[in-house]
């Protein structure tokens, strides 16, 4: 029974964890087209900001993530203003921009290092007392993790589903040519879904480090797992990859439990594999119908 | 085989006289460490000319070139640490290792389609990063410290080199490796000429181009598509190899996202696709390299903005520059010998054009 809640809390953290970084990554390649290998980046953004609002600039603890939200959003609008913008309209665009993130990645990372070094800092926004089930100790720090989590979700599922910005997002996802002969400002929109981005990040990024520890690099294997995530759930279904990241938190905690932490990763992958092999669009994806 | 042309004999002629500097070079008497740098800007030119095939040519999203080479140095440094047997032998054998390697790979992502095969192909090399560098468990122990099979942390060591210090003294032992490498490249060049200029480039392009075209045409795409995935990772592995071999080390930090950059910002600056774009590029961005030196610190900040600058100001890449600019000259020089001159031109550009 312990061991069974064990897993289950690490399992739903880390499942919570991975939806809150895939949302962001599956909405800009589902509106945009654009595969954000900055994400990661995004992610370590956040965590810092909210590391700084706290130390630096004394605010109280539960301030560290407005502050990372903030910040993470105007990093996420002025990754649209000076890369993408000028870079859309290319054909090219699907593949440049990969290369471009990439490149922006590994910008934002190295700024990071020279900002704040390589010395592993602790997460302020996190709370270190807990309450046992069964026998086991549990952090209210993984609780927040999952009920953040889940109200993000559903606040971007309302905002894209609910309001006019939504509408438009949508829109463009579906097709780019079409939203824009209806008026759509396609320009306003890709920075709007950046914006949105760069929030979703933030959360994820200040959720992650509070339980483990702030690094320049920390958001990259994240980003992997919740690449991961989209692959399996299909790109730009969002819905789907919160199912694949709840699913895939909880088969990797028990992978890590049964068989040993280093080959969490592996097994995952594996498990992705094989699925591909069977559904190559993913497993929610449907054949998507390209753009010519 | 070849498309014959101008071209044609513009590519063969600089290419002689670049071996030909290449060559003398050693005999000029330049310092050690030109040499080394020059022998990793062979070695790093071939993976990025083999990369260049996958990912510029044919237009797989792949990011496993890091993985095959690893794989190619590792198998080498293995055989030569646990079989015992020559570097030279274990070399070949890895080449044709990776191969197999990469076919396995490309049979696991090449249903796959854009963006999804960068993700696997990514994760694939990030997996084995991560269980090379937390191997703890000993394979076997020299004296009373422990080795791991792969490394680990330390990377693998000590399964010796390629017999040039026996061959050549100490002093001279450099430039065995330095023509080893030279001729890997040259080798490796030739192979992707071949490859880009033959039908069999033609139908990568169309794949890359034209997915519905040309699988309408009967181009089975995941049977090409792992052919050219298959064919770059022989000389991809043959660079691993010999980069272990060189260096009389290999570790996990080959797989490392910095280095992965430094050689996708090779391939970018040189110009995706283009036939000269992975040694223009690699010279580039060595040179680059070479003048970051002095701070540490914003060295990889440097590439990431250069690869960003690069891809939204010259999406054509550095070869593509140039090509323009070549064309622009040979028609001003053209234009000199009169109104024949001009049509001639005129009949060049358009050629130019048909071909792109």
């Amino acid at each position: 029974m312990e061991t069974f809640v064990q897993i289950l809390v690490s399992g739903l953290t880390l499942g919570a964890m991975y939806a809150a970084s895939t949302i962001g990554l599956s909405l800009v390649w589902g509106a945009m087209g654009v595969l954000n290998m900055a994400h990661g980046a995004l992610l370590t953004i956040g965590g810092y900001a909210s590391y700084s609002a706290v130390i630096h600039l004394g605010l109280p603890w539960y301030l560290g993530l407005p502050a990372a939200i903030i910040v993470s959003f105007i990093v996420g609008l002025l990754i649209y203003h000076i890369i993408f913008r000028f870079m859309y309209r290319h054909p090219a665009f699907e593949t440049n921009v990969i290369i471009a993130t990439v490149g922006l990645a590994i910008f934002l990372e190295q700024v990071t290092l020279l900002i704040y070094g390589a010395y592993p800092f602790l997460q302020p926004f996190s709370i270190e007392e807990g309450f046992f089930v069964s026998g086991v100790f549990i952090r209210f720090q993984n609780v927040v993790i999952l009920v953040l989590a889940v109200v993000t979700m559903l606040l971007v599922a309302a905002l894209l589903s609910r309001t006019r910005m939504g509408r438009a997002i949508r829109a463009t996802a579906l097709n780019r040519e079409a939203a824009q002969l209806m008026g759509v400002n396609v320009g306003r929109v890709f920075a709007q879904v950046m914006g949105i981005a760069g929030v979703v990040a933030a959360i994820s990024g200040v959720m992650l480090s509070s339980i483990t520890t702030l690094a320049p690099t920390m958001g990259y294997d994240p980003m992997l797992k919740a690449f991961i995530i989209c692959v399996i759930a299909g790109l730009g279904n969002v819905p789907g990859a919160l199912i694949a990241a709840f699913v895939l938190g909880l088969f990797e905690s028990v992978v890590q439990f049964a068989v040993g932490v280093r080959f969490g990763f592996p097994a995952l992958l594996l498990l992705v594999i094989i699925a591909l092999i069977w559904r190559p669009y993913g497993v929610f994806g449907r054949r998507q119908v390209r753009r010519v | 085989m070849f498309e014959t042309g101008p071209n044609w004999r513009r590519d063969a002629a600089f290419g002689v006289v670049l071996i030909a500097v290449m060559i003398a070079i050693p005999f000029l008497g330049p310092s050690r460490y030109f040499i080394g740098q020059l022998t990793l800007f062979f070695i790093w030119a071939t993976v990025v000319s083999q990369w260049n095939l996958v990912f510029g040519v044919a237009g797989i999203f792949s990011l496993a070139q890091m993985a095959i080479f690893a794989f190619g140095g590792f198998a080498t440094g293995m055989m030569g640490l646990y079989l015992g047997i020559s570097l030279w032998f274990a070399l070949v054998l890895a080449g044709v290792g990776s191969i197999l390697f990469s076919i396995i790979i490309g049979l696991a992502c090449l249903r796959l389609r854009g963006p999804y095969v960068a993700l696997l192909t990514l994760a694939i090399a990030q997996v084995m990063y991560l269980l090379i560098i937390t191997d703890t468990a000993c394979f076997y122990m020299e004296g009373v410290t422990c080795r791991n099979f792969t490394g680990g942390t330390r990377g693998l060591a000590k399964f010796g080199d390629f017999g040039f210090r026996e061959m050549l003294g100490r002093r001279e032992y450099l430039k065995g490796d330095y023509y080893l490498s030279l001729f890997l490249l040259v080798l490796a060049t030739v192979f992707s000429f071949a490859i880009i200029r033959s039908p069999l480039g033609f139908a990568f392009r169309a794949l890359r181009d034209n997915p519905e075209y040309g699988v309408s045409r009967g181009l089975n795409r995941f049977k090409y598509q792992l052919l050219v995935f298959a064919m770059s990772a022989f000389f991809t592995g043959l660079a691993g190899g010999v980069f272990a071999g060189h260096f009389r080390v290999i570790g996990a930090n080959v797989l490392s996202l910095p280095l992965l950059l430094f050689l996708i910002s090779m391939m970018v600056v040189g110009g995706l696709g283009r036939a000269w774009g992975p040694i223009l590029g690699a010279a580039l961005v060595m040179l680059a390299d070479e003048g970051m030196k002095d701070f540490v610190e914003i060295r990889n900040m440097g590439y990431g903005a250069l690869i960003v600058a690069i891809v939204v100001l010259l999406p054509q890449g550095a070869a593509g520059g140039l090509e323009q600019v070549w064309e622009w000259g040979r028609r001003q020089v053209l234009a000199l010998w009169g109104g024949t001159g001009r049509l001639a031109a005129r009949r060049g550009a358009a050629g130019e054009e048909r071909r792109e």
